[in-house]
């Protein structure tokens, strides 16, 4: 888990703005809509980094697709002190 | 003939392209990251990039090696499909590497 963690978050090119989604669904579970807001990135970007989070078991959501609400999922949050390093640096 | 060779050569430089591509998303993320896990990435980028850039040069540029790769019957043509095989493997992989990191 924390291997795909540090790939996901830190080896790819989309990997800081899913940091910042990461970081914001910690403070406050939201859907795409209000992170799209929060962050200032486009609706569409914001789904895309979704997907590959819930492809790889990083966040879950709850709802059906266009209200779902997304949040960090049990095993992040057992590796929480591997985002908070990796927060840390984004910040 | 020339065709194992060329294959090879087009081949070694894809993977410098790719090569270049993978180090600086990660050496950009390296900047912002600053961990162990995103400098050995680079690392890994580095050394796969000179060795490939080492390839080329003698496959194209060096007086000797290159003059002496093209002389066919100092090398046969076994050599070059195997060499052939390790370059294009080479990207096929880098090429899937590039993918999700572009994702």
């Amino acid at each position: 888990m924390e291997a795909a963690l540090w790939y996901v978050l830190t080896g790819t090119r989309g990997g800081t703005n899913r940091v910042r989604i990461l970081n914001a669904l910690d403070e406050q579970p939201r859907n795409a809509n209000q992170l799209a807001e929060a962050l200032e990135l486009d609706y569409k970007t914001i789904r895309h980094h979704l997907d590959v989070l819930l492809e790889n078991d990083i966040v879950t959501k709850s709802g059906d697709d266009y209200g779902a609400i997304y949040l960090p999922t049990d095993r992040t949050r057992h590796h929480w002190e591997t985002v908070e390093q990796i927060i840390e640096q984004v910040e | 003939m020339s065709l194992w060779i060329a294959a090879a050569k087009v081949a070694t430089a894809l993977n410098v392209v790719l090569l270049l591509g993978l180090g600086y998303i990660w050496g950009r993320n390296y900047l912002t990251f600053k961990s162990k896990h995103t400098l050995g990435l680079l690392v890994f980028a580095v050394f796969l990039l000179l060795e490939n850039a080492l390839v080329l040069y003698y496959y194209l540029i060096d007086p000797d090696l290159s003059a002496w790769w093209h002389n066919e019957s100092l090398v046969p043509m076994i050599v070059w499909q195997t060499q052939m095989a390790i370059n294009i493997a080479q990207t096929a992989g880098l090429s899937f590497l590039l993918w999700i990191t572009l994702d």
